[in-house]
């Protein structure tokens, strides 16, 4: 497992896209947090009444514990820019026919579709390192007098991990299917931005069945809900989408395991 | 002789076409074991099934004895088809990929195989920069790689200028004096005429014959005789004892008499001739060049 973590190392440390993910999410991540921080500024600080009712009504959503889950929220809204990388990486394989060459060099194609995985894990624990900071950032520098409840909701950081290493599952997938960079990038983000949006709200507004939760992202989206300064605006769908998070994260890993026996029996039959 | 490699009725269709059909035989060690075949011919297919890029339909092979699987694979040194390298690495890290899959020679050994194929100027810049040969060249590095005991080129001369298809055959010829087993495929005669022990010729899929060079060449002996009279000449010759055929070369007025192999005696011919009241002007005993026994089995 080392060298293929080491063998994947040597083929990402000088991929230019990798850097540029990681810049462009140390960006995005603290940047679309500090939007929505603005804005809570902006309801709470105003000098008439709202201002203090509304702090007092939503507490801080960015001070410790609860930056954990808010911020956890608006950055997974980005998860498609480590899944442009994720889908670069695998159709770069096709495209170089190095995926061929690995094999021919000495790997098995279980050792191939594992040395994704690993690459995968990897822009996870990247993507999720850029979360935690963001999230401390916010945590630590926020003007609240309570630090030291810091620790409630950490479940939140094992939640992101688990989210965003699904949905990147979905991407890769796209892409080793596809092996077009640019056709599995637009079947994404359209899926990831309008398909599946319009989907869930049809079949939860007008077909009025709760299914919408089943569809690929969704499952994963399930385990980080509305921060909860945002779902006071519909407490009893808040309260029920905590006491579903727990369901979801065993359908998801049911997914997520699923996509990769795919990834692997498909593999194992194709011809390179 | 002991085989590297043995085919065992290797068969695989891509739909309705055969690309390989019922292909079996034996490289023996130490052998350079060209592959002959026109465009199509399933060359490539073949190298690709016994390297594990494609599975075959029915059959089986063996490496040293084994069935093909990753550990037998690292002892292989292979460029199939095209060279497939990261584009955005240089040579350089693109070797240390090849050597950390194949286990295969150490950080100095990267630079020795550089070294052999002439990149060593080159090697930190991006692959994406090279020219055709030298991309054929890095792959050609890579897969002397710490120095395999056997190698598999497809097509290795593709891209190289003239200077260099010559260096690769130097270089052939020198891996064989060391004892490498060489499996070459190759739709150029002259390369596999210059480099091979051991010959497959293959068509549509299908294997028309393989073997040791000379046995697959000279199954037949050549005397090519000129004289004025062409039309007597072979009518001298239709009945003459161990000539299967004859065959006129019009353009220099010579006829080339085709006899079982040893069966061809110079003097016998000449007096045969001369007895005839022919007087010749040219007298040759030929070797069959690949060349001809390629189109020979080729085109029928």
């Amino acid at each position: 497992m080392l060298a293929l973590i080491k063998i994947e190392w040597l083929k990402i440390k000088k991929y230019p896209a990798f850097w540029w993910m990681l810049g462009i999410v140390a960006l995005t991540y603290p940047g679309i947090n500090l939007m929505f921080y603005r804005i809570f500024l902006q309801i709470t600080t105003r000098k008439d009444m709202t201002g203090a009712v509304a702090k007092s009504l939503l507490g801080n959503p960015f001070a410790f514990p609860e930056t954990w889950h808010s911020v956890g929220y608006f950055s997974s809204f980005f998860v498609m820019i480590p899944a442009i990388l994720v889908i670069m990486i695998i159709t770069n394989e096709y495209q170089y026919k190095t995926h061929r060459q690995n094999v021919i060099d000495g790997w098995s194609k279980e050792q191939f579709i594992t040395s994704k995985i690993l690459d995968v894990a990897i822009i996870t624990i990247v993507a999720s390192i850029m979360y935690l900071l963001t999230a401390a950032g916010y945590g630590f520098t926020v003007q609240d007098d309570n630090k030291a409840n810091w620790m409630e909701e950490i479940k939140y950081i094992p939640l992101f991990l688990l989210q965003t290493f699904a949905q990147l599952t979905i991407a890769f997938l796209l892409g080793f299917l596809i092996k077009k960079a640019f056709i599995a990038l637009g079947i994404f983000i359209f899926y990831f931005l309008i398909i599946e949006n319009i989907a869930t709200g049809l079949l939860k507004n007008v077909v009025k069945t709760s299914v919408g939760r089943f569809l690929p992202l969704e499952i994963s989206d399930k385990l980080i809900p509305v921060p909860k300064f945002l779902g006071k605006i519909d407490e009893a769908s808040y309260k029920q989408n905590l006491a579903e998070v727990n369901e979801h994260i065993v359908y998801t890993i049911l997914l997520t395991a699923g996509i990769w026996w795919l990834c692997y029996f498909v593999y194992r039959k194709r011809d390179l | 002789m002991e085989s590297v490699l043995s085919l065992n009725a290797i068969s695989k269709s891509y739909g309705k076409i055969k690309a390989l059909n019922n292909v079996s035989y034996n490289v023996p060690k130490g052998s350079v074991f060209g592959i002959l075949g026109p465009n199509g011919s399933g060359k490539t297919t073949m190298l690709g099934i016994v390297l594990n890029a494609l599975q075959a339909d029915s059959g089986s092979f063996s490496w040293f004895g084994m069935p093909g699987s990753p550990a037998t694979r690292k002892r292989i040194g292979s460029l199939l088809e095209t060279p497939n390298f990261y584009h955005y690495l240089s040579a350089v890290d693109n070797l240390k990929i090849t050597q950390a899959i194949s286990q295969r020679g150490n950080e100095e050994d990267i630079h020795k195989a550089l070294e052999i194929v002439k990149l060593t100027e080159r090697k930190n810049t991006r692959f994406s920069t090279y020219s055709l040969g030298m991309k054929q060249r890095l792959a050609i590095g890579a897969a002397l790689l710490g120095n395999p005991e056997v190698i598999v080129f497809d097509e290795p001369t593709n891209g190289l200028d003239p200077v260099g298809i010559l260096e690769i055959r130097e270089l052939i010829k020198e891996l064989a004096q060391q004892g490498k087993t060489i499996i070459m495929a190759s739709h150029l005669l002259d390369e596999v005429e210059k480099v091979c022990t051991h010959v497959a010729i293959m068509k549509r899929g299908t294997l028309l014959t393989a073997g040791a060079v000379d046995e697959v060449l000279s199954n037949e002996d050549i005397v090519e005789i000129g004289a004025a009279n062409m039309d007597k000449m072979v009518e001298i010759f239709t009945n003459y004892t161990g000539v299967t055929h004859i065959k006129k070369q019009e353009s220099n007025n010579t006829i080339q008499l085709f006899l079982k192999l040893g069966e061809a005696n110079l003097e016998a011919v000449n007096k045969h001739c001369f007895d005839n009241g022919i007087v010749l002007n040219h007298l040759v005993l030929k070797k069959k060049s690949l060349e001809t026994k390629f189109f020979e089995l080729t085109n029928n």
